[in-house]
């Protein structure tokens, strides 16, 4: 169970891509857990737990991150940031 | 809100330099409608639409004009003007009243007040007075500053760190208001204005050291009278639920009047009054019309859909 590693395709589906509420609910949620998260995008790769890391990473409408969570908490949190991505932050 | 005749005396008599000339034990009269009436339309017998309910005031216009009246008439006029049920009368530039003025005043239990000054700038006056006194106004708990004229509140529970905060950023040259108990007006320019409690003004409570006097300790540059409230900051242990981008910051509401909010999670060795102060910058900013929050969300989102393809 410790220390398990995922990764996950997610494609950002709200109007404005990745501006900052949505980077902001990312980091909120992802600092909720102890593992790592990271998401990367064209070999760019920051802490989503970083709201500076999340605003420059150029999160287009319609582009894909990959998500990497790893360590305890792992599993949740890949659930919680892909519930996120699903509901388009909320978003139209 | 209504008030009696006497608070405008208690509240306003040095200010307004009002000395009681009749009807002293009448002083508990209601003013239901805290501002002045001339009553000239209604000496010359003209009494539909006649603010009753005002303080009338009695100038160079109204004596002239009395005067002219033949002795009967003046009388006449004078009775119907009592019988409206006025609660008080203000004569200004320290003319004398008429003796049946007086008698009647007696009468119709109605206070009599003299002041020497000029009517325009009695009205003047009066007027910023009654509007002190009718204004909405609470008391809540929270510290209150001037930084560079911004007005900041700072709430949290009891021993979160207020009044040290407050200390520090006097230490910096910013200027205390109130300790922990501030009193908070609305304007009728629908502003908000804190002071300190008369009794407490300028001292503060710091734990482990009791109470300071902070003029004392710091100058008189480190005191300020009052200010306008623009900014309440809100000292919390940390929960996870900051604000992290500050694009669209929370509001509280005082009488009516919203106020921008920010939280502020406390932990030990986080320099605090170093935070309120950049919140304080970054408040009086947006004031001038720059939001950097605002600003950077729009730029990342203008790049984000910038040639955009519709997706699916």
């Amino acid at each position: 169970m410790a220390d398990d590693t995922y990764v996950k395709d997610m494609k950002v589906m709200n109007e404005y891509g990745i501006h900052a509420r949505p980077a902001a609910l990312l980091v909120k949620a992802a600092g909720k857990y102890d593992c790592d998260i990271f998401m990367e995008k064209d070999g760019n790769k920051v802490s989503c737990k970083s709201i500076m890391g999340l605003m420059t990473i150029e999160g287009f409408p319609g582009s894909v991150m990959k998500v990497t969570t790893s360590g305890v908490d792992a599993q949740e949190a890949m659930d919680e940031i892909e519930e996120l991505f699903v509901n388009k932050f909320g978003e139209d | 809100m209504a008030i009696s005749v006497k608070t405008l005396w208690d509240e306003g008599a040095e200010t307004l330099q009002l000395s009681i000339i009749a009807g002293e034990q009448y002083l508990d009269r209601k003013l239901p409608e805290t501002t002045m009436n001339r009553p000239g339309l209604a000496l010359t017998g003209f009494f539909q639409y006649f603010a009753n309910q005002r303080l009338q005031i009695f100038g160079l216009a109204e004596f002239t004009y009395l005067k002219s009246l033949p002795q009967k008439e003046k009388l006449n006029r004078m009775k119907d003007l009592f019988d409206q049920q006025i609660p008080g009368i203000v004569i200004t530039r320290n003319r004398k009243p008429t003796e049946e003025m007086l008698e009647l005043a007696e009468q119709h239990k109605v206070p009599v007040f003299r002041t020497p000054m000029v009517t325009m700038n009695f009205i003047n006056e009066c007027t910023v007075i009654l509007e002190k006194l009718t204004a909405p106004q609470k008391r809540i708990q929270g510290t209150c500053m001037e930084l560079m004229g911004i007005g900041v509140l700072l709430r949290g529970d009891p021993g979160i760190g207020k009044s040290e905060t407050a200390l520090s950023l006097i230490e910096r040259g910013y200027s205390l208001v109130s300790d922990d108990v501030t009193e908070i007006r609305r304007t009728t320019r629908g502003k908000l204005v804190c002071w300190a409690n008369e009794v407490t003004r300028y001292h503060m409570e710091i734990r482990g050291l009791g109470i300071i006097h902070v003029p004392s300790l710091f100058g008189v540059a480190a005191i300020r009278r009052q200010t306008e409230l623009d900014l309440v900051i809100d000292l919390k242990h940390p929960t996870g639920d900051e604000d992290r981008t500050g694009v669209q910051p929370a509001t509280v509401e005082f009488m009516g009047v919203e106020v921008t909010c920010i939280t502020l999670p406390v932990r030990s060795g986080r320099d605090m009054a170093n935070i309120v102060e950049v919140a304080a910058l970054n408040q009086k900013l947006k004031e001038l019309g720059h939001d950097a929050a605002k600003e950077l969300d729009d730029k990342i989102i203008s790049r984000l859909t910038r040639g955009r393809v519709k997706h699916g």
